[in-house]
């Protein structure tokens, strides 16, 4: 039991102070029992305090602190180096939060807000007065990664971990890779192209050992914990004999007649079903879509050398230290009609202008007619005031005006007639703005109760709406193109990888970080890291820029070798514990397994057995145990009993 | 030489230094590359030019979009900077002539006299209480004074005095009170040649110095402030105990905020959009309408640009809360007798007539200028900057944090305007960039 207990109560600025009596808090929690010093400080958090607590702790030799501050969210470790540093245990600190569970909580009653506190500091002087020192215990970490996604952020990221040292797989469900930057043709705001930027990766991750590379490869299973994850990936044949001829296979796909919707082209292409991405993509070997493939017997058998129906989906088993998602987005797809897309003639989206333009050459041609004027209409997708889509998706302002000012120097005079909300062509962006506007594309703002309207009117393509920047005037425009400027929305898929890998998401449905500030790339798994436009829009700048992030953060984890985990877990007594098996049935990270019990090397027992490395010391265990057997390291039962009685006692 | 975790390298005696990595600037881009390298196990040293670590943002309010308290994320990240075995940093000192050396890199460091001894400084307040001399307090943007002989702020890191000797008038009083007898006059400044195999630049950004748009008046009417100025009034830090304006102490009931004041404007210079203007209006327009349930805001915009995770929902939230949001740039601002101020503006969403529009209190959104301290860094080999000034990314794409010179990266705004999210990310870019640099190099 302690007896030289210490204790803080922070004002946090006036975030606690403001509601709560931080002095009268102070004068009852002083005759605690055990309670030696009390004190009252601006900022508990700042340098200057932690000094003057380190120096307490050592001129009157605490055994223990709690300090009464904010979330222990936000400050746990900070305190418990703190104790740390002046040679106190730091499982001897217990954090009371009087911030956000009081002072905020209840900022129209300081009086009860006070009492509140009151409470919880004497709770926690409870606890802490039966800590124990504890010691964290060390597991090894492979000081491997696995990268989901081999789009820019995943390929970048890999890199930049193989360069740290980390070994790297890096797995790709599409046959090929580059992702979304593949399609996307010129890039803003260098011009540099998404194609060659694709093939540059490759070459820099195939001169690099650290690397595998698996393409048509998907995660189906992930178990295990940080330093030590065991993935399952399934690998889809290409249906491609490895090493074949090259020239015959060209033959073979000059022979094949079926034609398919060619996706990278978003539709407005059609494809062979034995198909490459694109002419230069990567890897080069083409693939086949089997479903879709049916050929007689007379071309499997001339192509037998080439073509092998018959392969099967590969299992790998990888173990892994982290993993990191970089699964990317899926641009937003107009529903029938919205804008009149699939409606009227002639209204494609942002992403297939693009390949349009990648298509086109010397002259911009859609449905055999040569596009001069061209609408676009900003926000669509985006910035919804139903539904899941309320964000605003980041990139698509910039990318439209830049494919506007690519449309005009690409192609003789055509002129664009753009229809926003707000132009949101941030920091060096504005440039492109500014260049568009001055040569000659126009701006028009409508307001987002009043959509443009756009329709077939008289075998013509319309677009009507209001503009607030000339009063209100109703405008008509007959372009020959429109073009929805649409943003990003989560993968289809991200909600399997989701419940394969239980990382959240959140309202807007991509991954959700731990903290915008303190843990971007981090998700609330130990030791999973995402990044990318799987977490939510961005351009590729900062798409890569999250990538070398996450890799910073994965390597530091576990280029040591092994991990430091909390010592906070379950605690099995032998003597008691029956083996029932109630406590392996809930414990949701299947932490539990029985062993044999035997002492004094007689026959002994079956009882249960903790896996220190996966046990979260959540607690659902303990409650369920019919012998109570279970007691949590760091809320045993004396603790948390006398926490109770520190929470109930009057004020 | 700070050097708060005591384990000082002894290099420090004979003026020769040696680490694995230079960070320049010790804000929050500054810390997040420093710590990320020094948990990596590379040694740091961080140089500082003001006298404490900690950058803007330990100055700021709540921040955008999660309205959490500043200084409550700033300050254990500063911490754990401060403490990091790994991590040496410098305050009040400047890096000068980076130059080639084989591999890796040589520069020169001028650490400045504070005047004040730092192993022997408490950080108590008696020679500011004994210190006659009255100055603009930086740290509060000028709403209120300090001494000259000053502790910078209450979350300085480190937290111990200095001697402004700009304006010290030598009088003595701080140095015989000083209970430890910190206070040295003939402190002189220091000069350190220091190795390293890679630096990381994260000086930050300027300020847009209000006062150059000449048409809103700031310096001339009291009422007038510049949005740093607000954020300090809101901050739990504050200098007051209320937002009030400065020409009567009034609490102000018709505030006006507008943006875009030295960005998107050619007639200053700055073309480009600062990126952080809009949302940190919106944030302090919130959280005024807490402070102040009585007053209202307005909002004089040319876009809301609000792009980032959260932060279009966050103008919603501000649009819902009573915030008003109106287009149209801000031709002039002009003060009336009562201190109240009458802006002209051009009224698009409605016939676009020229409109007057009275408030008793104007912030104005300033927005971000590159820091133009980097040139000064590399004298004999220069870096290239971009046609704004800003740190040149070679290869803005792929590799954002790259520079002209091998070896050294960029942080945070010292590349552009960003966010802190932003920020941090890039920080954490420059950091792994960086650490494979270094790997390279054996």
């Amino acid at each position: 039991m302690k007896e030289k207990i210490g204790v803080y109560i922070c004002h946090c600025g006036g975030n606690i102070s403001d509601y709560v009596d931080v002095e009268k808090v102070r004068d009852v929690v002083e005759k605690e029992e055990g309670v030696v010093l009390s004190k009252t400080t601006m900022f508990a958090c700042a340098d200057s305090a932690q000094k003057e607590i380190v120096n307490d702790i050592k001129e009157n030799n605490l055994d223990a602190i709690v300090v009464a501050s904010c979330s222990p969210k936000l400050h746990l470790s900070t305190f418990r180096n703190v104790a740390e540093r002046a040679g106190l245990n730091p499982y001897n600190y217990v954090q009371a939060n009087i911030r956000e569970q009081c002072s905020w909580a209840h900022t129209d009653k300081p009086k009860e807000a006070t009492e509140k506190a009151i409470r919880i500091v004497r709770a926690c002087v409870g606890r802490v007065r039966y800590s124990e020192a504890l010691e964290p215990f060390t597991i090894p970490a492979a000081n491997i990664a696995l990268i989901i996604g081999a789009g820019v952020a995943g390929m970048r990221s890999a890199i930049s971990l193989a360069d740290m040292g980390t070994h790297v797989y890096l797995i790709e469900k599409s046959h090929f890779i580059g992702g979304r930057v593949a399609q996307m043709g010129e890039l803003f705001s260098t011009d540099e192209k998404g194609e060659e930027i694709i093939s540059d990766l490759y070459d820099e991750i195939k001169k690099r050992d650290k690397i595998q590379l698996f393409t048509g490869a998907e995660v189906v299973s992930v178990s295990g914990s940080v330093g030590d994850y065991k993935a399952q990936i399934n690998i889809r044949p290409r249906y491609i004999v490895p090493d074949c001829d090259m020239n015959k296979l060209k033959e073979a796909i000059a022979e094949c007649k079926t034609e398919i919707p060619d996706e990278f082209n978003f539709g407005l292409t059609q494809k062979k079903v034995i198909y490459k991405a694109y002419e230069n993509c990567r890897p080069e070997i083409p693939a086949i879509e089997k479903d879709r493939f049916n050929p007689d017997q007379k071309f499997l058998e001339k192509y037998k050398d080439c073509i092998d129906l018959e392969q099967k989906t590969e299992t790998l088993n990888v173990n892994t230290g982290t993993v990191i998602l970089s699964t990317g987005f899926d641009p937003y797809e107009p529903e029938d009609g919205e804008y009149g897309y699939k409606k009227a003639e002639n209204v494609i989206t942002l992403q297939q202008l693009k390949r349009l333009i990648e298509l086109s050459n010397g002259k911009l041609e859609y449905n055999n007619r040569e596009i001069k004027n061209i609408v676009y209409v900003y926000c669509v997708g985006s910035r919804q005031k139903e539904g899941e889509n309320k964000y605003c998706s980041r990139y698509c302002c910039t990318a439209a005006i830049h494919a506007a000012l690519l449309c005009r120097k690409k192609f003789d005079s055509v002129r664009g007639f753009h229809l926003y909300r707000d132009i949101r062509t941030y920091g060096k962006h504005e440039l492109l703005f500014d260049e568009v506007s001055r040569q000659g594309d126009i701006f028009f703002r409508f307001n987002e109760d009043e959509s443009p309207v756009v329709e077939t009117a008289n075998g013509k393509l319309q677009v009507k709406f209001r503009d607030i920047l000339t009063n209100n005037e109703e405008v008509a425009i007959e372009p020959d193109l429109v073009v929805l400027v649409t943003g990003m929305i989560p993968r289809k898929d991200s909600s399997t990888v989701a419940g394969i890998l239980k990382t959240p998401v959140g309202s807007d449905k991509f991954f959700n970080e731990v903290h915008p500030k303190l843990r971007p790339v981090e998700t609330v798994i130990d030791g999973m890291y995402i990044c990318g436009t799987c977490q939510g829009p961005k351009n590729i700048t900062e798409s890569i820029t999250s990538s070398l992030s996450a890799a910073a953060k994965s390597n530091s984890l576990i280029n040591k070798g092994e991990i430091e985990l909390e010592p906070t877990i379950i605690r099995i007594d032998p003597e008691a514990c029956e083996w029932c098996d109630k406590c392996a049935e809930i414990c949701p990270f299947d932490s539990i397994t029985k062993t044999e019990y035997s002492p004094d090397g007689q026959k002994g027992k079956t009882i249960a057995l903790v896996n220190e490395s996966t046990c979260k010391g959540c607690g659902m265990c303990a409650p369920v145990c019919p012998t109570d057997a279970i007691d949590i390291i760091g809320y045993t039962n004396n603790e948390i009993e006398s926490m109770i009685d520190g929470l109930i006692k009057e004020v | 030489m700070m050097n708060n975790n005591m384990n000082s390298p002894e290099q420090i005696s004979t003026n020769k230094l040696e680490y694995d990595v230079l960070v320049i600037g010790g804000g929050i881009a500054g810390q997040e590359a420093s710590l990320n390298l020094a948990n990596n196990g590379f040694k740091v040293l961080m140089v500082e030019k003001d006298l404490s670590i900690g950058g803007k943002m330990i100055h700021l309010s709540k921040v955008f979009p999660t309205l959490d308290c500043s200084a409550c994320i700033a300050t254990p990240k500063i911490s754990e900077t401060a403490r990091n075995p790994n991590i040496t940093i410098m305050t009040y000192s400047e890096v000068e002539d980076i130059k080639r050396n084989g591999n890796g890199l040589k520069a020169m460091v001028i650490e400045k006299p504070r005047y004040v001894k730092a192993d022997l400084c408490t950080g108590c307040p008696i020679c500011e209480e004994k210190c006659p001399v009255v100055v603009e307090d930086e740290y509060n943007y000028g709403l209120t004074g300090r001494k000259a002989a000053f502790i910078p702020f209450d979350l300085a890191s480190p937290r111990i005095a200095a001697i402004d000797i700009e304006n010290c008038t030598l009088c003595g009083a701080c140095e015989r009170a000083c209970p430890p007898n910190a206070i040295d006059f003939s402190m002189e400044k220091k000069e350190f040649e220091l190795s390293v195999k890679s630096v990381i630049i994260a000086t930050g950004f300027e300020l847009f110095p209000a006062e150059k748009k000449k048409e809103y008046g700031f310096g001339q009417f009291k009422n007038v402030i510049h949005s740093m100025q607000m954020d300090r009034l809101l901050a739990p830090t504050r200098p007051f105990n209320n937002v009030l304006r400065p020409s009567d102490g009034r609490m102000p009931d018709n505030i006006a905020y507008v943006l875009c004041t030295g960005s998107r404007d050619l007639s200053v210079g700055n073309p480009i959009c600062s990126q952080i203007c809009c949302m940190y209006s919106i944030k302090q327009a919130q959280l005024l309408l807490g402070a102040l349930p009585m007053t209202d805001v307005t909002i004089y915009y040319i876009d809301i640009r609000a792009f980032g995770k959260g932060f279009d929902e966050f103008y919603e939230q501000g649009k819902s809360m009573g915030v008003e949001f109106i287009k149209g740039k801000i031709a002039k601002i002009e003060e009336k007798e009562n201190g109240n101020l009458t802006l002209k503006y051009e009224d698009f969403e409605n016939g676009g007539k020229t409109v007057e529009a009275d408030h008793d209190l104007v912030v104005l959104s300033v927005g971000i200028l590159p820091n133009k301290d980097v040139s000064g860094f590399f004298k004999s080999e220069p870096i290239a900057l971009d046609i704004h000034q800003y740190v040149k990314q070679e290869d803005e794409l792929m590799s954002p944090a790259k520079t002209s010179i091998e070896g050294v990266f960029v942080a945070g705004t010292s590349s552009g305007p960003m966010d802190i999210p932003d920020s941090i990310l890039s920080a954490g870019a420059a950091s792994a960039e960086a650490a494979a640099f270094i790997r390279s190099l054996k």
